[in-house]
């Protein structure tokens, strides 16, 4: 099937136009649609780092294990940390983002939406590329060292995974010169240091466009400050990432660089500085943290007074909080590096700055549970999720406070201890808060709701799990296994702690098919949840579920802080909140209206360009892993000519065109957007 | 949308920047020179910061018009600027290329 | 499903804050680039005097009457680019065909300075990426700004041929040579950066 039209001289290809399949997906700049890619992709790739970390923990629930070679082990654990982080929790994130900031703010869509279909094809291929290291990369042990075990392609029993060896071994934070030319040579590292440069680029297009939505796109009347917190988050993270990526874009630059083109920026035998690399790592890195957490505290900040059924409490306090730890996140990244010899001085200030971010992170909690105090609580999946948010949170983010102790960090730095405290915050915090927001707003994304038995079960499941795998790590730590380690002698006395945890990863990964097997089953057969199903506060549950592809069928005039309950609710005497006598009347001609536009409604048009630069992009990364040899300079040549050749076609091609073949073609409107190319 | 009817500088005004900037940059390669002969120190350091400072205010504030613009854009600007300053201080501090005294 | 009504409430909306969304867009990605080149420049700072390397150091092979030269020529070109600018809102389509045209050839000029410098430096120095940690960072700073510098010829070479090839620039192109000036003003401030700290303050180790 074909997905074009006749178009004008204007473009290079003739403007894609169906409606559905395949065609469709690829070209479209609807900012539901991406975000329901993001999400999907989301889900595979935590799919894919929950077996990986099933493979490692199988490994380390036996004293002195034979499941994995080391090298495998080494692989599986710098896989698991980046697939979670960067191939997970921020596109799951950027799902909630692209689905849900215009219909918070009252959008048709975001400012730039080829902008936003791009974020999202340079994602996905650059998750591609990422993967593609199991298919291509090589690891092999430092030059003139022999028999390094599990580093060599042969060695280890069959079933004993060494093929994945071939993946990247350096850990997400890729420290140097472990990852650098000598001690890990071999193109598996080339490929995790372009893909996170890929996966960069994308985020941080993202970023410029949330901020712009934000500021520009609001309804009428929606002030900053009457804004839903999640838009709030989704501002503030953007930030975060705008000033954040560079960092990180730079130091990838001097690890491949260094890998490929013989630079010695953190070569240590020729004076390069491998804690330049911590510093640039988590100057990044830190901030980072707060990318991952900030947006499912917006979700949890949306869902708590939807089921709490009470206005959030201290809503301004909630805003400035985030914008604080915000703040805040870019004055500690040396926390990191208590144990790399910084000086003194150094680790009391960057110890004194983290504490400080307790009081922020402090606030939140109090805030929301102010919100569910004298609440009328309805427990469902979706506040259970929040509220164990709140729980496992807290207890990760006063795991965190002890880092700030210098001494003690010390002592914990490296060990479970550490492990523990991170899936804390992000396990128990990032992925309840996610889940909080998808039994949350999943109608709006199938008309449909959640089975609700299911979900509780899936809630319970995780929550036990979650608890089984990571509360006992904090007392491994403290007993002194280590990390990264792919085994521990019997004498150690681990082992027991260690099974508790290998089982309750499998009781995670249980929950997650009772998850996917509701999804599956409430997405086609679900009750149907009708327009407002959780009598919601903000003004999304304006428009009909699912939500139609133009949002809001009418310009919308806000006039409060929830705007959307105060239609539905008066006060009485007493300051009670009562339903007014009309608001199913209210409900029902916004769902009319909403499915039947009174005015026809414009929409940004389909665009081939996105996806093509996407596909541009890592073709130019294949080629500098490749650099040496002809096809990786023709690899380069091809990637650079496809990038540029559509950047120019989607400079040529208006944003929107009204009608194809209408006479009436308004050439005022609409932004050509100008091709950004980050260096 | 266009930004540009309120008392945009003309081009001859933008022509007589251009000199200042000119002539600034002129200044600064001099003070190289006249501190390889005096030994001027901290001084030409000092002056070749305010200078540059001065050109790049010159660049942003007229040529980018960013003085004519909503101080929002100001503010954004700053806040990359600022950020960046202050970060990349503290890691020259750590790692011992700007010294403090007494640390 | 299409008209021009909707449109136009559609634009009340774009512009919360009186600025037009590419503007706005702009302005905030150039800020991040500040988080950018600081890294680059912080990296050659920690490096630039660091005693102890083989080889020549970058500050102690710099042609200064050279690069004070060619930052010249980046910085006239800031001017042409302004001026396209002034003639694009004055409606003159000839004008800022031409100092389009003259602020990319500019920008070409820089460019050739550059890779003669560098080739200068790699031939007659033996200054290469390879030599030192501080010589790594001097053509990864430059490098980069030079790629800045090419995507900025790249784009008004862009707006000069649609502007010949339809005899003139929209008004809708014309926010595209607003933005393009943005983002080479800002090459350019960057520039004015790298030639004091990198060039004209840098020491090699005592």
């Amino acid at each position: 099937m074909t997905a074009t039209a006749e178009r004008p001289a204007t473009s290079i290809f003739r403007r894609p136009r169906s409606k559905t399949g395949l065609w469709s997906w690829i070209t479209t700049v609807d900012h539901k649609r991406i975000g329901i890619m993001y999400g999907y992709a989301a889900f595979f790739f935590f799919i894919v780092g929950g077996i990986e970390a099933l493979l490692l923990r199988i490994q380390l629930s036996q004293a002195n294990a034979e499941f994995l070679t080391a090298g495998a082990y080494n692989a599986l654990f710098t896989m698991h940390g980046t697939t979670m982080v960067f191939l997970f929790v921020m596109p799951a994130s950027a799902a909630f983002m692209n689905y849900m900031l215009p219909l918070l703010v009252g959008a048709r869509d975001v400012a730039f939406p080829r902008l936003n279909a791009l974020s999202w094809w340079v994602f996905f291929f650059g998750a591609i590329f990422m993967y593609s290291t199991f298919f291509f990369g090589t690891s092999l042990p430092p030059a003139g060292v022999e028999g390094v075990a599990g580093n060599l392609p042969e060695g280890g029993g069959p079933g004993s995974f060494n093929w994945l060896a071939n993946s990247p071994d350096g850990g997400w934070f890729g420290y140097q010169p472990n990852a650098g030319p000598f001690y890990t040579p071999g193109t598996a590292m080339d490929f995790w240091a372009g893909g996170l440069q890929i996966l960069g680029l994308s985020s941080l297009v993202s970023s410029v466009n949330f901020i712009v939505t934000t500021f520009n796109m609001r309804a009428k009347g929606m002030k900053l400050m009457r804004m839903p917190v999640f838009a709030w988050m989704t501002t503030v993270t953007a930030f975060l990432l705008l000033f954040s990526l560079p960092i990180i874009a730079v130091a990838l630059f001097m690890v491949t660089t260094d890998r490929q083109f013989g630079s010695l920026f953190f070569a240590a035998q020729n004076g390069g500085d491998p804690i330049l690399w911590q510093h640039l790592f988590w100057l990044f890195g830190h901030p980072e943290v707060y990318i991952i957490i900030l947006p499912p505290m917006g979700i949890v900040s949306e869902v708590m007074p939807a089921f709490a059924r009470k206005p959030l409490f201290g809503y301004s306090a909630v805003v400035f909080a985030g914008a604080a730890i915000a703040f805040l996140g870019f004055g500690v990244w040396a926390h990191h590096m208590f144990s790399s010899g910084i000086t003194p001085v150094a680790q009391a200030a960057f110890g004194l700055a983290t504490m400080t971010i307790a009081i922020p992170t402090g606030i939140k909690i109090f805030n929301w549970l102010g919100t569910l105090w004298g609440g009328r609580i309805r427990f469902t999946p979706a506040m259970l999720f929040a509220i164990g948010f709140i729980a496992m949170f807290t207890i990760g983010g006063l795991s965190g406070v002890t880092h700030s102790i210098v001494p003690a960090d010390w002592q914990e730095t490296d060990t479970y201890y550490v492990v523990a405290h991170f899936h804390y915050v992000i396990f128990g915090g990032a992925v309840f808060g996610l889940f909080s927001g998808l039994y949350y707003w999943f109608p709006k994304y199938s008309g449909r709701l959640l089975d609700e038995k299911l979900g509780k079960l899936h809630f319970w499941l995780t929550f036990i799990g979650f608890n089984m795998t990571f509360a006992p790590m904090h007392w491994l730590g403290l007993q002194g296994m280590v990390r990264r380690t792919w085994k521990y002698a019997p004498e150690m006395g681990l082992e027991g702690w260690n099974q508790v945890v290998t089982a309750g990863a499998f009781i995670i990964a249980l929950a997650m098919l009772v998850f996917m097997y509701n999804w599956r089953k409430s997405r086609r057969r679900g009750t149907v949840a009708g327009m407002d199903p959780w009598d919601a506060r903000t003004i999304e549950w304006m428009t009909p579920n699912p939500t139609p592809e133009h949002n809001f069928s009418e310009s919308l005039e806000i006039t409060s802080l929830d705007h959307f309950w105060h239609m539905k609710y008066e006060e009485d005497e007493e300051g009670r909140p009562v339903r007014r006598a009309d608001a199913d009347e209210i409900l029902a001609r916004l769902e009319d209206i909403g499915n039947n536009p009174r005015e026809p409604i414009h929409l940004p048009s389909p665009s081939f360009f996105p996806f093509l630069i996407g596909l541009g992009v890592p073709l130019i990364f294949y080629g500098i892993v490749y650099h040496t040899s002809l096809v990786g300079k023709g690899l380069i040549v091809l990637g650079a000519l496809i990038v540029l050749a559509s950047a120019i076609g989607w400079g040529i091609e208006p944003a929107d065109e009204p009608h194809y073949g209408h006479d009436d073609h308004d050439e005022e409107h609409g932004e050509e957007e100008v091709v950004e190319v980050h260096g | 949308m266009s930004a540009e009817q309120h008392h945009h500088p003309s081009p001859s005004q933008y022509w007589k920047i251009a000199g200042f900037l000119a002539l600034v940059t002129a200044i600064e390669v001099a003070l190289f020179y006249i501190d390889k002969e005096l030994e001027l120190g901290a001084m030409n350091a000092v002056l070749l910061v305010i200078l540059s400072t001065l050109k790049f205010l010159t660049v942003v504030g007229w040529f980018m018009h960013l003085r004519y613009e909503k101080s929002l854009l100001s503010r954004f600007f700053a806040a990359g600027f600022a950020l960046a300053m202050g970060c990349y201080v503290v890691v020259l501090a750590a790692m011992g290329v700007i010294v403090i005294r007494g640390a | 499903m299409a008209d021009v009504h909707a449109v136009e409430t559609d634009h009340e909306e774009h512009e919360s804050t009186g600025v037009s969304n590419l503007k706005l867009g702009m302005w905030i990605f150039l800020s991040s680039e500040f988080l950018f080149f600081g890294a680059l420049i912080t990296n050659y700072l920690l490096y630039s005097n660091r005693g102890g390397f083989t080889g020549p150091y970058p500050a102690e092979v710099y042609d200064i009457p050279f690069t004070s030269v060619s930052s010249f020529v980046l910085l006239m070109s800031s001017l042409t680019m302004v001026l396209a600018h002034n003639a694009f809102s004055r409606g003159d389509q000839n004008g800022t065909r031409t100092w389009l045209f003259a602020t990319a050839a500019l920008g070409a000029v820089f460019l050739g300075g550059q890779v003669f410098e560098f080739t200068e430096f790699i031939v007659n120095y033996d200054m290469k990426l390879t030599t030192n940690p501080a010589a790594s960072a001097f053509y990864v700073l430059t490098g980069f700004h030079g790629i800045h510098v090419a995507i900025g010829v790249l784009l008004l070479l862009s707006l000069w041929g649609i502007s010949r090839a339809r005899g003139g620039l929209s008004q809708k192109s014309g926010l595209n040579v607003e933005m393009v000036g943005l983002y080479w003003h800002f090459v350019d401030i960057i520039w004015i950066v790298i030639f004091t700290v990198v060039y004209l303050l840098s020491l090699p180790p005592a």
